[in-house]
């Protein structure tokens, strides 16, 4: 790769009071290249990232300047997006052009491609939370009247231990509604509306692109490939119009079943689907079925964290083969994996949520607030196995109070923060934010 | 418990090298040169691959110089292909190339389905055969119509028109085009281009990407502009040989 900034060099900017040290370049794409800079003393300065534009890419986006202007000035909408923090502009002639700087992406994320493509090793509660943090993020975002204009696959990464996020390319938000970016979207994740010449990108095709994104990270599948890819011979950009499109429908359509999944080359689509609670599978139903022609009825952020926080809190691990399922605990359910009966699982009723006692499963501030928005960083609580008898199942106190529990012999128990409780004589626990009672089915 | 282990159904992208032989490629180390560049390329061709879920890369090769030939028959996955030399001597027997495409372009063996193939042809002289009727017989194919058809004229001599109409009509303009031969005139040109033709471009034709419009050109330009079913990266920026790209020498 020829780097347009110098490797090992030192470079002054216009507005930083020392010079930056470009470390190494990290990659490029088609709007130009990432280095890993140094900004300070040699060796103990601060690292970040510095993304470089290519010429042409400055010229066909007379806006970029002056958007990436404005969202420095607005700041992040949370932590889990890489945003500019600084633009630079170099002090002399050369290099010409510009850039901004932003936070190096930590070693252990990677690209979301990979988990589509089957070669990431997560869990399905990882992922999980990694839609429900992408749903978050873009739920600031346009609380703050922004728009992201490209979601994809490619601008999304994951830790596969954690289930954590980050964004990237922010270059194209704006406030939503106002300017003339360049960027379209990503054909496979576009709304109809605008793959179709018809509108802009903007909050309300955002929404559609999210429902294509978390569709892809729950399914390993695409939303519109079924029936009707099969008749395509070659998928170029003229069948990727129809597809997605022009005679674009959802393969799980509850009404019109003419692009289901083939069972052998749609395999991936027939698994995963089942999987997930029918609240869930409405919401792509609605932004895929009536939400494909009108903007305004595509499932919303709220909507999607709801779904999925209420998701996780259904999570109950299969006695026959250890899978993890997310069916409705009330309902009579079968294993997606083993095909086995579920049996009725004990839950954790709190004041404004219900959690099913399954390790790996935390209870949440949002379980006992209810003017608290659903939220997955700062657990109260986490079900873990015993550490010698993983057949006891334990709740550990994750918050910095004790907390007074009830066994069902009538004796008490302090529970201090880092602590943990065996369940099973276990009635209640007066936690400092509310009451946790044990319900056995 | 791991995420059941699916993916999403994938389709192979053929990736055919059309390489002239000829002996004037043994001059100035011309083949030396094409042969580094394809191999330095590849680690960048498989990282693409690998990121790219939708897509199995396919890589074959054809030379040609008194006879074409497969150089590399079978259809190797990127991630596998150790590329070995090509060695230069003979004439220019393009039409016969072009015909050995158009028999792996046919369907069988071609695939039902698949995304558009990416055929790039390298030359630094003119056709010694009937590049026409070769040609044509390459054109009748659906598959070789949908390819992505791409030309790099290595040095001064090549025949600039005859690699225009293997790649297709000439687009308006003046200038540097992936709908033009690409013009190598060093090494480093060279490599350049033959490692955007093979990451940039298999990306474009596997993957799509963030599409963009042009300042004052309305939306509905999402369909890429005729004569491609593609829409092409741009090229990469290389350092030019002055006399590259300046319009004609001489009218
Ligand atoms: N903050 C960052 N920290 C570390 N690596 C980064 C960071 N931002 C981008 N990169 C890496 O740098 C490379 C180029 O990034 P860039 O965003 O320019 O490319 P891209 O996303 O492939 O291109 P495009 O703009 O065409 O979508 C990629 O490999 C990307 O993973
Ligand atoms: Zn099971």
């Amino acid at each position: 790769m020829t780097w347009l900034l110098p490797e090992g060099g030192t470079l002054q900017f216009k507005g930083l009071d020392q010079p930056l040290r470009i470390l190494r370049g990290l990659g490029g794409g088609t709007q130009g290249q990432v280095f890993a800079v140094e900004l300070g003393a040699p060796g103990s300065g601060e690292q970040l990232a510095l993304k470089w534009y290519f010429p042409s890419c400055i010229a066909r986006d007379p806006e970029l300047r002056a958007r990436l202007r404005q969202s420095i000035g607005l700041g992040a909408p949370n932590g889990d997006f890489l945003w500019p923090l600084a633009l630079l502009e170099p002090q002399e002639a050369q290099p010409a052009g510009f850039g901004y700087l932003m936070a190096l992406r930590p070693d252990g994320f990677v690209g979301a491609h990979l988990h589509a493509g089957g070669s990431l090793e997560i869990s399905l509660q990882n992922v999980l939370k990694a839609c429900f943090h992408l749903a978050e993020g873009f739920h600031q975002l346009h609380l703050k009247g922004l728009c992201y204009k490209d979601i994809s696959l490619g601008n999304l990464f994951l830790e596969p231990g954690s289930g954590r996020i980050l964004i990237c390319d922010n270059d194209n938000v704006d406030i939503d509604g106002q300017g003339q970016g360049s960027v379209l979207g990503t054909p496979g994740f576009m709304a109809p509306e605008v793959l179709l010449g018809q509108a802009r990108p903007g909050a309300a095709s955002d929404l559609f692109s999210l429902a294509v994104l978390l569709f892809r990270l729950l399914s390993r599948h695409d939303p519109f490939r079924g029936a009707r890819e099969l008749a395509i011979r070659c998928l170029d950009e003229p069948a990727r119009r129809r597809l997605y499109g022009e005679e674009a429908l959802f393969i799980f359509d509850p009404v019109d079943a003419g692009n289901r999944p083939d069972p052998v080359e749609h395999s991936a689509a027939l698994i995963t689907w089942p999987i997930y609670p029918r609240s869930l599978q409405q919401l792509f139903e609605q932004s895929f079925g009536i939400g494909l022609r009108q903007p305004e009825r595509r499932t919303l952020t709220g909507q999607w964290k709801q779904a999925l926080a209420r998701c996780l809190d259904q999570r109950q691990l299969c006695p026959h083969c250890g899978q993890e399922t997310f069916l409705d605990p009330d309902a009579e359910r079968h294993c997606w994996s083993c095909g086995g009966a579920l049996p009725k699982p004990i839950q954790l009723q709190l004041p404004h949520g219900r959690v099913v006692a399954a390790a790996g499963n935390e209870l949440q501030p949002h379980h006992v607030d209810a003017l608290a928005g659903e939220a997955i960083d700062q657990p109260l609580a986490l079900l873990v196995p015993h550490p010698s008898d993983p057949s006891l199942l334990g709740l550990r106190n994750l918050s910095q109070h004790t907390w007074q529990g009830q066994l069902s012999n009538g004796q008490q128990i302090a529970l201090e923060p880092g602590r943990t409780c065996n369940l099973a004589p276990l009635q209640r626990l007066d936690s400092h934010a509310g009451a946790i009672l044990v319900i056995r089915p | 418990m791991p995420f059941p282990n699916v993916r999403l159904s994938n389709r192979p992208l053929h990736f055919i090298y059309l390489c002239d032989c000829s002996g004037s490629m043994a001059a100035q180390g011309k083949m030396q040169a094409l042969n580094q560049a394809i191999r330095q390329s590849l680690p960048g061709m498989a990282e693409v691959a690998r990121q790219n879920p939708e897509a199995r890369v396919l890589v074959r090769a054809v030379r040609f110089a008194d006879q074409a030939a497969w150089h590399l028959a079978e259809p190797t996955p990127v991630q596998q292909l150790h590329w070995r030399d090509l060695e230069a001597g003979g004439i220019t027997a393009m039409g016969a190339a072009l015909e050995l495409v158009a028999g792996a372009l046919q369907s069988p063996p071609m695939e039902e389905r698949a995304l558009p193939p990416v055929l790039v042809l390298i030359s630094d002289g003119q056709p010694t055969d009937d590049f026409e009727a070769g040609l044509a017989q390459l054109m009748r194919l659906p598959w070789a119509q949908k390819a992505v058809r791409l030309a790099i004229a290595m040095g001064h001599d090549a025949d600039l028109d005859v690699l225009q109409q293997f790649i297709g009509p000439e687009p308006a303009g003046r200038g540097r085009s992936p709908r033009r031969p690409l013009q190598a005139s060093n090494a480093t040109t060279l490599a350049q281009y033959i490692q955007w033709a093979s990451t940039a471009v298999v990306g474009a034709a596997s993957m799509p990407a963030s599409r963009v419009v042009m300042p004052g050109e309305r939306p509905a330009a999402t369909t890429p502009p005729s004569g491609s079913n593609i829409p092409l990266p741009d090229l990469p920026p290389t350092l030019l040989d002055p006399i590259d790209d300046v319009g004609p020498l001489v009218w």
